[in-house]
């Protein structure tokens, strides 16, 4: 994006914060945005109310940090150097919302509590995150320029945030403090205009009314306005980020928005899959592949945002511009939500864990493990080792589905499963000094797993193993029969997931674990190739092997009803 | 021009995104005039799809906490 010099009132106006003004003059395009983000920033970061400046300095570096950003780092080095333990607690809170907002949970909130912040002093600190994670998001987008490159000295994840990284579903809303809007709060009957209600996320707010005025405003200069983007591109980039983000709230709130612009349930749902329904243009599917790119630091991206990518499809800079503000003022609604954890107003259609994180990341498949910057479990792992049992504790939490769903793949049974889960873990406990950081920590958990899985199915059924399995040689697929188009509405979920079981339960031990780590568990081919002690090759061949055996155990229930007498012939 | 046995054993890359320009080029021209290989392509991509939807294997969430409570009374009854 070309820009000129920013104003002087620009500059004037960020200076306070030492937000490179250069953000602005690359969206100068879009005056009503700049407009916008400028009152929020006035609302959010120069108000002092629960927060000192000082304190929201130190969110918006720990934010930037998590972006690898400089563009909106304050620059204030003095402040780092001289921390309190009331600035850990805010630096411990600021990463994990910044770097995995879908982690984030009400034990975050009550451990900044815990240090002496009180409800209005939170609600900042996340509105304060939220605004960051915005600028972040203009930023890495617009002004990828080489000055901004991350500068050094960029601190890790704290001990203390490490601590904290764990993930429990909890319900909002997490503060405590509710106020009523007072009787002269004049966006109420905006939000009812434009969304019929008043949604629970700005409701959530109302300790600051000035900010949710700020952002209704935001909204309306940028979502509602309709001069350059249509209101349904930019619902649809709202709700693919959102997914992107694992984010429950706004997904099943702007699908329902899309509903009632018109748009059916069943179309805003392979959006946020991430498989885009036939009839959407070329230009709309680049659109939102580009934008998902944009997405919170803790989703996978499927690579770097790329606005020639956009050009090309015929996109002008000025809607090049509103796309990533849209982008921008998602990740903004999206960080509020998971750190207020306002509940849903509507019934989701959806509900997102971060295990779903790389599921919308369409249409590569990286997996979670592949672009997390580093092994998260390595600090429990290394406290562990030096005695802490208690640290062990979150490793169990976060690994226990995972394990699980390797050993009921392996074993079948849900109660055999559960036992075995508890022996896995307690192996890995005893033999966790042997664990040298060689592979991720979760790819040694998952080869303990198997390893105990097999050992039992072989106790059960000394025939099967891993490597010696029943003659498949000659594997040629029989059913070629054309499947539905949406075969997933031919059974409901409870049908599918019974076939899938007994489809995935019947393939030969060495496919069926191949599948189970690629497929349910979503381990990368290297990790699921590390686990099992497999060459890469040997491992593609298992899975794609694995792969068209549940094929043929499936295609009966899903062809389609028309072509059940055609068969196409190999050649 | 690769045999339907050939597209077979080579398509795995191609299925996960994978595969190099020069073999995609390769398993594409057999795809153009294979009507068999164009259905099982799509119809292992939609049994991906299936398999990595559903939640045959996943542990209810509410069973999580008691793996982790059973697993660290145990560990913490160890003696080290």
């Amino acid at each position: 994006m070309g820009g000129n010099a920013a104003s002087p009132a620009y500059s004037a106006q960020v200076a306070p914060y030492s937000f490179v003004p250069k953000v602005f003059a690359a969206q100068q395009a879009l005056a009503r945005a700049i407009q916008a983000e400028q009152r929020l920033i006035q609302a959010i970061a120069t108000q002092e109310g629960g927060l000192s400046r000082r304190h929201k300095d130190c969110l918006f570096r720990t934010v930037a940090s998590a972006w690898q950003n400089d563009c909106c780092r304050a620059i204030d080095p003095g402040t780092s150097s001289n921390q309190s333990e009331n600035d850990s607690a805010l630096v411990a809170f600021a990463q994990k919302l910044a770097r995995y907002a879908p982690w984030f949970s009400r034990r975050d909130v009550e451990a900044l509590k815990a240090a002496g912040f009180d409800d209005p002093a939170v609600l900042e600190a996340v509105q304060t995150i939220a605004l960051s994670q915005m600028l972040c998001t203009l930023a890495y987008a617009l002004c990828p320029d080489a000055e901004w490159q991350p500068a050094s000295g960029i601190p890790p994840a704290s001990p203390s945030f490490a601590a904290n990284l764990e993930y429990t579903e909890t319900l909002g809303p997490y503060l405590q403090t509710r106020v009523a809007p007072a009787s002269g709060f004049r966006v109420g009957a905006l939000f009812r205009e434009h969304f019929g209600f008043v949604p629970n996320i700005f409701a959530e707010q109302m300790l600051r009314p000035d900010v949710v005025e700020a952002e209704a405003e935001a909204l309306e200069q940028i979502l509602i306005a309709e001069d350059v983007l249509s209101r349904i591109r930019k619902e649809n980039i709202l709700l693919a980020i959102s997914a992107a983000n694992g984010n429950t709230y706004f997904v099943a709130v702007h699908g329902q928005m899309l509903s009632v612009l018109g748009v059916s349930a069943e179309h805003s749902d392979q959006v946020v899959q991430g498989e885009y329904p036939p009839d959407m243009s070329a230009a709309d599917v680049a659109l939102l592949n580009e934008v998902r790119k944009l997405a919170l630091p803790a989703a996978v991206s499927p690579g770097k945002f790329d606005p020639g990518a956009l050009q090309a499809h015929g996109f002008t800079e000025v809607q090049i511009v509103e796309a990533v503000t849209m982008a921008a003022l998602t990740n903004f609604l999206n960080t509020l939500q998971f750190g207020l954890g306002a509940a849903p107003d509507f019934p989701p259609r959806r509900i997102f864990s971060p295990k779903d994180l790389h599921r919308s990341a369409a249409p590569s498949r990286l997996t979670f493990d592949e672009t997390r910057p580093e092994d998260a479990d390595v600090p429990f792992v290394a406290r562990v080792q030096n005695g802490d049992r208690d640290a062990f504790e979150d490793l169990v939490r976060r690994h226990s589905r995972r394990v699980f769903s390797t050993l009921a793949g392996i074993l079948g049974g849900t109660d055999d499963a559960r036992d075995a889960t508890q022996e896995v873990f307690l192996k890995a406990f005893e033999n966790i000094s042997k664990f040298e950081g060689r592979s991720k920590f979760s790819t040694w958990l998952i080869s303990v797993a198997i390893n105990t899985g097999t050992d039992l199915l072989r106790q059960r059924r000394p025939s099967e193993s891993l490597d010696e399995v029943a003659d498949d040689e000659g594997f040629r697929p029989r059913q070629i029969q054309s499947w539905a188009e949406n075969p997933e509405q031919l059974l409901a979920a409870s049908e599918r997931n019974d076939l899938v079981r007994e489809a995935v339960l019947r393939l030969p031990p060495k496919y069926r674990v191949a599948v189970l780590l690629r497929d349910i568990n979503q381990l990368s081919t290297e990790q699921a190739a590390a686990a099992l002690g497999l060459s890469i090759p040997a491992l593609k061949a298992r899975l794609l092997r694995g792969r068209l055996m549940l094929r043929e155990s499936l295609a009966p229930h899903f062809i389609r009803t028309e072509n059940r007498s055609s068969n196409a012939q190999l050649r | 021009m690769l045999s339907c046995a050939e597209f077979l054993a080579e398509f795995g890359d191609y299925l996960d995104g994978a595969a190099g320009p020069e073999l995609r080029a390769k398993l594409e021209a057999h795809l153009n005039e294979c009507k068999a290989c164009q259905v099982i392509v799509d119809s292992t991509r939609k049994t991906i799809r299936i398999v990595t939807d559903s939640d045959s294997f996943t542990l209810p969430a509410d069973k999580v906490e008691p793996i982790v409570t059973d697993v660290m009374a145990r560990i913490r009854q160890k003696r080290l």
